[in-house]
């Protein structure tokens, strides 16, 4: 073993006091509610009279082999469609050079921003029967209601931008000098790819993989508004066999097995995305002009913007659409009058504020103390890999967990709040981290030198230069929590209504004028959503600090939030 | 003066043993006086210039500086500036926050270290640019802020860990004459890590060469 170096921040006592609160918050919130998720699983007793456990074990249920084989077909599929569209995107934009480049890449972070549940009405907007393709669709015979099509294009949605940015950073870590020389060894430019560039962008879309079957595997909110009886999740059935069959048992087993291969895929995560942490300096391949270029190239362009702009953009602007149709003429503008509106709009503000609070110091002390385990890889990446769990257990299950474990706090506040900040401190401990892990270590070394203490050179040095990955991950920590929506189902009170609650009451009510109100509910909240997502993070995609840019990428590309619930 | 007293180091190789990096390594500095250390990559001159500065732990030895043991304190507490290959100038400060860092950690009030700051930017031929991000700098220039930052803390000794080695050639002939004088001026003892025996020459009055994890006198 290497002797140990004298860290400048880094010792084992600072990385025990960084660990302490994250993990004993983990422990209270989410060891012990799936610790008795898992036992309720594996030992509960089946409930009497119930169908479900006078079958015995779930996987000799062909209705639930069903679900969990379709979950498993969907997120898979999910994966091939994302790699296959988005690889040609991810080239397009790390090649070329064109008008509107840099905002096109921005506009990639969009579907992060938007919650679950405005996404779902966003799809339908656009494929839905009474969309602006869907209905001309319908019309000529293709109805895409009937099957998994509606769920496939919300997962899409959300998770094609999350590749396209995984892709293009990869790309950008291909050396210009490797390509030139693979060239003049006698390489095509195909093969060049294929041998000096696809190792090299390879591991960084595995990482995002790993990323877009969590989310798909884990969906609640998109399942549940567009896949219908036959085409929802695991997660759907695991709330319906609680909230309305009051199946313990049986959905104690199944999240149990969700968690087995989640949990696997996290930690596969985990290990990849530390690889990714040791980048070379490289000159990268020059980006070249669209004008001028081959018409194959024009072609690729077109249809890559085509693609995104139709599966990324166009559901957003069709749910503004049907926003603005139902709210001028329509019933939807009624809602603004309806006292339930003020109430959750008031409830999501106040339980995303507090519970990102919460969230940024967890986060904050997660990455911290991943940074300061450095010197111990096997604990670090363990350490890292926790930091996951969160995502890995699905908000369904957990609210579950707490059901079973905190029955007396159920309805409490501190719950819901602990609740809303477990399932978003990942993402500010996911940015953070990648931002501590490309910054070089001479800066806080020379800040050493120059006689700074340890928490001078966080504070001088270190804080800084991380600032803008910190903030992107407040950022998208906030716009999870304005849209969290299956914790809210489960925990929350009627009093504790919030916008995406609201907006599932009234898509479960029928008539038009409660399908309009949700229409206006879920345009004001993907406003809402974008709006405070600039506000902390400044812009859109902001500007380059100049040492920071680099660990600002790969915060950037590597830290998207979940459209989980 | 600056000791090393018995440094012994490893570390360990692809095949996951441990390699002798340093064994039984003495040196000693005296005020003003700069010595070279040079051996190829791999040899431990980088290692050895950490262990001095407090950034390593050495496997077993001592670092000494006027008869006082230092071994066991903190890098902030030596007081032994660093200078890095690639300048590492804090990129979110300016140029004279940057020069002024150190003297900020010594509880300088900011106004005071900003104008010895640049004073000492003045002389070293960069007027004006204090308020200037240090992107906007040559490499020359970086490295002239870089060794500016390292001195105005009147530190108990210089340590250059390849200072010019990115540098272009010509840059590097004038900047190498314009440290040496800087270093004398301020009678600073210095610790030059090289694998130039040029460079060496043009700035060392004593050279050892590190060779199989020992110091070879050079002259």
């Amino acid at each position: 073993m290497n002797p140990p170096k004298r860290p400048v921040l880094r010792s084992r006592h600072n990385a025990l006091w960084l660990a302490a609160v994250p993990l004993l918050f983990a422990l209270v919130f989410l060891a012990l509610p799936v610790a008795r998720l898992l036992f309720e699983g594996l030992w509960g007793e089946p409930v009497p009279g119930l169908a479900l456990a006078d079958t015995g074990p779930w996987w000799r249920d062909a209705h639930l082999q069903w679900r969990v084989g379709w979950t498993l077909v969907q997120a898979l599929a999910t994966c091939v469609a994302c790699l296959v569209l988005g690889l040609p995107m991810a080239w397009v934009l790390a090649r070329l050079d064109f008008a509107g480049r840099l905002w096109w890449q921005r506009a990639l972070l969009l579907p992060f921003v938007v919650p679950t549940l405005v996404a779902a009405l966003g799809v339908l907007s656009l494929w839905g029967p009474r969309g602006w393709l869907g209905e001309p669709l319908a019309q000529a015979g293709v109805s895409l209601q009937d099957g998994p099509w509606l769920l496939l294009l919300g997962n899409l949605f959300f998770n094609l931008g999350l590749v396209v940015r995984a892709g293009s950073d990869g790309l950008a870590q291909v050396s210009a000098q490797q390509v030139a020389l693979a060239r003049t060894l006698g390489s095509t430019p195909w093969r060049a790819f294929w041998r000096v560039e696809w190792p090299v962008v390879a591991p960084w879309l595995a990482s995002a993989m790993c990323l877009v079957f969590l989310y798909c595997f884990t969906g609640f909110g998109l399942a549940l508004v567009l896949g219908g009886q036959r085409f929802a999740t695991v997660e759907v059935e695991i709330y319906t066999l609680i909230a309305h069959e009051l199946a313990l048992g049986p959905a104690a087993a199944l999240a149990v097995a969700m968690l087995a291969l989640t949990g696997g895929v996290a930690w596969t995560y985990a290990w990849v995305e530390r690889r990714l942490a040791n980048t070379a300096r490289i000159t990268p391949v020059e980006r070249r002009p669209l004008r001028g270029a081959g018409q194959w190239i024009w072609a690729l362009w077109v249809l890559a913007l085509g693609i995104w702009g139709l599966l990324c953009g166009a559901p957003l602007l069709a749910l503004l659409g049907q926003g603005l149709r139902a709210a001028v003429w329509g019933q939807g503008a009624a809602v603004w009058a309806d006292p339930d509106t003020w109430l959750a709009l008031r409830n999501t503000l106040q339980f995303t504020a507090m519970a990102l609070v919460l969230a940024t110091v967890l986060g904050s002390l997660q990455a911290l103390a991943g940074h300061a385990l450095r010197p111990w890889p096997r604990w670090a990446l363990a350490w890292r890999a926790s930091a996951y769990a969160p995502l890995v257990v699905s908000p369904v299950a957990l609210a579950f967990g707490f059901l079973l474990v905190y029955p007396q706090w159920l309805a409490s506040l501190p719950l819901l709040v602990a609740a809303y900040a477990l399932l978003a401190y990942p993402f500010v401990a996911k940015a953070l981290t990648a931002a501590l892990d490309a910054l070089p270590e001479h800066y806080a070394q020379a800040a050493a030198t120059l006689g700074a203490r340890p928490l001078r050179v966080f504070w001088r040095v270190t804080l800084p230069m991380v600032t803008l990955a910190l903030r992107r991950g407040v950022a998208f920590a906030a716009a999870t929590m304005l849209g969290e929506f299956a914790v809210s189902l489960l925990l929350s009170r009627p009093e504790w209504l919030t916008l995406s609650t609201l907006i599932y009451q009234r898509l479960g009510r029928p008539g038009a004028g409660n399908l309009d109100a949700a229409l206006v509910l879920s345009a004001s909240l993907m406003v809402l959503a974008l709006l405070v997502f600039v506000l902390i993070e400044g812009r859109l995609g902001s500007g380059t600090s100049p040492a920071a840019s680099q660990a600002r990428r790969r915060a950037a590309a590597t830290s998207p939030p979940t459209p989980a619930a | 003066m600056l000791e090393l007293r018995h440094i012994h180091h490893h570390w360990i190789g692809p095949n996951g043993q441990p390699q002798p990096l340093l064994q039984d390594v003495n040196l000693q500095v005296a005020r003003g006086q700069t010595v070279a250390l040079l051996g190829p990559s791999g040899s431990g001159k980088s290692t050895l210039l950490k262990i001095i500065a407090g950034l390593e732990l050495p496997e077993s030895g001592s670092v000494w500086l006027d008869g006082q043991d230092i071994s066991d304190w903190p890098p902030e507490r030596r007081r032994l500036a660093l200078m890095f290959q690639d300048y590492v100038l804090f990129p979110h400060l300016n140029v004279q926050d940057n020069v002024a860092f150190g003297l900020v950690e010594q509880g300088v009030p900011r106004a005071q270290a900003r104008e010895r700051a640049n004073d000492l930017l003045q002389r070293f031929g960069l007027v004006g640019r204090g308020r200037d991000p240090v992107t906007t700098l040559s490499g020359g220039e970086q490295q002239r802020v870089a060794l500016a930052r390292a001195l105005i803390t009147e530190p108990q000794a210089l340590l250059l860990d390849e200072p010019f080695s990115a540098l272009d050639a010509e840059m590097r002939d004038s900047l190498r004459a314009e440290f040496a004088q800087r270093i004398a001026e301020h009678g600073m003892r210095a610790v030059l890590v090289t694998h130039d025996e040029a460079e060496a020459r043009a700035m060392a009055s004593v050279a050892w060469r590190l060779q199989g994890g020992a110091l070879v006198k050079l002259w």
